[in-house]
Formats: C-alpha cells, structure tokens, sequence
C-alpha cells in the first residue's frame, strides 16, 4: 500500500529537492569541520570545529529521516544533542584545567603529554 | 541512474573550492583571506546553481525551495569564515549563523521539533558556555601585542596537506551526485494515523471540542470512547479503526449501546507528538544511556573543575592529634 505524504505525517516539503542535495550540504560541512579541526591550532576553535561536524551528520540524519518518512532519524538526532552538550560540558572544562596550567591555548604545546 | 550534476563541474567546483579554503586560511605573512574567501563562495554558489538548474530542469517552472539554496549557501559560508577567522570570538558568532541556516534547512525538511532544539541547546546553551571559556581563556593584552593575535590563532598549521585531504574526501562522498545512484527504496512508512491511534485521549479531546463549537459528528460530555472486554473480564483497548477513521463511542455508561464516530478531519499529527512517540516507545534503552551519559559528565566536570587543596603533612598531623586529644577530654 502506499502511503500519500499527508498520510504519514509529514507536509509536502521536498517536492524538487532530491537527498542527494542536503547529503552534499552536509559533505561539504563535514569536510569543513575536518579542515578545520586539523589547521587551527586553538584548543576551543578545535572543538568548535567537531562540532560543526556534529552539525552535518545532523543534516544528513534529518535528510534520510524525511526520505524515509520514518522519524528515528530525528530521534538520532536529539541523540547527538545530548552527546554534543555532554561532550561541550567536559571538553571545556579540561581547556579551562589546561590554560590555568600553561597559560595558552595552543594546542600543539600539549602534542607531548609526559607523565 | 542519472547523474544529479555534471562530473566536471563537479569536480572543477571542488578543486576550486580547495584552492578558495586553502587561501583563506590564516597564514604568517601575506593576507588571502577575502580573495580565498570570493573564490570559495564562488565554488559553492556554482555547484548550487548547478543543483538548482538540475531541479528546474525537472521540476520545471520557477526557481523551486529558494530557502533551501539560500540556507545551504549562508550556512557553508559562514563555516567557512568560522573555520578561517582568527579570533575565536568571531569563529563562535559564525558559528550560530551556521546553526541559525541548518535550522532553516531543517524546518525545509518538516523537522520543526528539531530547528528549535537546535537553537536552544545548540545556539542557546553550547554556544554560549562556548564563549565564556573563550573570554575566560584569553591572555590580557600586553604592551607589544596590542591588536594582535597569539600566533596559533595567526598560523595555521599544514593548511596544504589539510585542505588536500578534506577536499579529496569531500569528492569522494559527493561522487553520488556525479555518478548517480539508483533511487533507493523506501520502506513501508510510518503512518500518521496509526500513532495517532495509539493517543485515544487526544481524539477523544478533538471529538468533544467539536460539541462544544456546536458542529456535527463530536461526542456529547455522557459519552465517552468504547473499549473492548478482556476475556476476564477487565476493559480493554480502545476501539478505533485506522483505516476508516472511526471510533466506537459508548453512548450509554453501563448499557451495552455504541455508535460510530469519524474523526474530525482536521485532526492531525503534530511533529512534537510523532517524534516523542518514537522516541519512547523505540529507544527506551538509549534514553537510559543518553542520562547516564549526561550524570557522567556532570560528575566529570565537577571533579575536574574542584580546587585542590595542598594541606602539608605536618598541619593535618597536628589537626589529628587536637582532634584526638579533644577526643580523649571530652570521654
């Protein structure tokens, strides 16, 4: 049986756009996020930039959700919220710990962690 | 299998879009930033433009879902900017717009409970713990860097093997758009009405409202909504009838006489309610872990964020034995 758009829940939204655009918006986000995670040198842009890649898997997340007119995806989502403010929680509290100890955010002065 | 966007556009678009990030990295000596900022742009306006043409072409007749290019457009800009500026600051603020424009994507896509999370937990919150660490963490101008940077904010470090390695995997995952992949298929969807079946409650309110507004086919305050009988006995569930849109209604409290109602028509879904349900009834174990989650790193940042307290070996002897002589006095 199939189910019309107004059946499953969802509103007529994606008439002309296909997945594969909001899965190249995403790519193209991810493959920033990376760039930046590996150029920029200061602790917190760092983790600034992981979560931009948060943010893309988001996009791609909703993206297939709609495609499939499942709602998981979204549910993945709210998923990631949660790991992504645990995560903001404890990595910013180990940069505050780690610029009392050196007074910098550079983070290749930490790139040899003895002892 | 029909390509979505021409390969060498494609890839010409993604070769300049390395060179334009590439450039606009922050770098010791020479500035590039707004140059390698055009040409960026320029890139992904044109595989844009390229995927929009595509969508005329098809959907034929006027530029469709304008919002989605425009969004799509601010949000990888603004990344981009975010990535490249050297103060953290303006990298943060950057990165809301680039929040801001996802959620405008996602309200395209009909995730309406997802674009306001987004921007209270994302924008509200993280984001804001954000920037108190970037002003907490900051080293106070001295005399001769006024106006400047720190260096590793100035200098980006292997900007060239970075932006190789970003963009060859970012042509590799856009290759779909390129080759083209067979329409995949969609299973059986979820359907709206089921969920709704399982709120009995909330038809139930949307029956009633409609006698209250005076109009036909709602169920008067006496009635209320049939349920089955258990085999010992106990009522059961409710009786509704997906495929027609029906519910028995009990007209009397303990006569045995029902009548059929339809919904109402414009009784419909909402978002909130649809991913709230899958989110109970499929993922009860992921909620436990996602609060365990939460408690760790509560736990965690606390632990981490306590002052350490040196107290020498000699004062706790000394507190020791006036705790124990004390002790001994008052026994």
């Amino acid at each position: 049986m199939m189910t019309t758009l107004a059946q499953s829940g969802f509103p007529e939204a994606m008439t002309t756009l296909t997945l594969y655009h909001y899965l190249f918006i995403s790519a193209v986000m991810f493959t920033l996020g990376l760039i930046g995670f590996i150029t920029r040198r200061n602790l917190i842009v760092m983790f600034l930039c992981t979560e931009m890649m948060f943010q893309a898997s988001g996009i791609a997340l909703v993206a297939f959700s709609r495609f499939y007119l499942e709602y998981t995806g979204q549910v993945f989502v709210i998923f990631v919220l949660t790991i992504a403010a645990a995560e903001a929680a404890l990595a910013l509290a180990l940069v505050v710990l780690l610029f009392k100890r050196n007074e910098t955010l550079d983070g290749s002065v930490w790139s040899l962690l003895k002892g | 299998m029909e390509a979505v966007i021409s390969p060498i556009i494609l890839y010409a678009m993604i070769v300049l879009g390395a060179l334009g990030v590439l450039l606009s990295l922050p770098r010791a000596r020479a500035n590039f930033a707004l140059p390698g900022f055009l040409i960026g742009a320029t890139a992904g306006g044109v595989v844009l433009l390229a995927l929009a043409s595509k969508a005329v072409a098809e959907g034929g007749g006027g530029l469709p879902n304008l919002y989605f290019y425009l969004f799509g457009f601010v949000a990888l800009a603004s990344g981009l900017r975010m990535i490249t500026h050297p103060k953290p600051v303006y990298s943060a603020l950057y990165f809301i717009m680039t929040i801001l424009a996802t959620c405008g994507l996602f309200l395209i896509l009909s995730a309406v409970f997802m674009a306001a999370a987004l921007v209270i937990i994302y924008a509200g919150a993280i984001l804001i713990t954000y920037l108190f660490v970037i002003m907490l963490a900051t080293q106070s101008p001295t005399e001769e860097m006024v106006e400047e940077q720190p260096v590793f904010d100035r200098v980006a470090r292997e900007p060239v093997l970075a932006t190789i390695s970003g963009f060859l995997l970012l042509a590799m995952l856009s290759t779909m758009l390129a080759k083209g992949v067979p329409m995949l298929v969609t299973p059986s969807a979820t359907n709206a009405d089921e969920i709704l079946a399982q709120f009995p409650h909330d038809i139930e309110k949307a029956l009633r409202h409609r006698t209250t507004m005076g109009d036909e086919g709602g169920i008067l305050p006496t009635e209320t909504l049939a349920r089955s009988v258990n085999e010992d006995g106990t009522p059961g569930e409710f009786v509704i009838d997906v495929a027609n849109r029906t519910v028995l209604v009990q007209v009397d409290a303990e006569g045995g006489a029902t009548r059929t109602v339809a919904w109402p028509e414009d009784l419909e879904l909402g978002h909130v309610q649809a991913v709230g349900y899958e989110l109970i009834k499929g993922h009860p174990g992921a909620i436990e872990i996602a609060g365990v989650i939460l408690l760790m790193a509560m736990v965690g940042s606390v632990v981490l964020a306590r002052k350490h307290m040196q107290i020498d070996e000699d004062a706790k002897r000394a507190q020791a034995q006036s705790l124990a002589s004390r002790e001994g006095a008052s026994s």
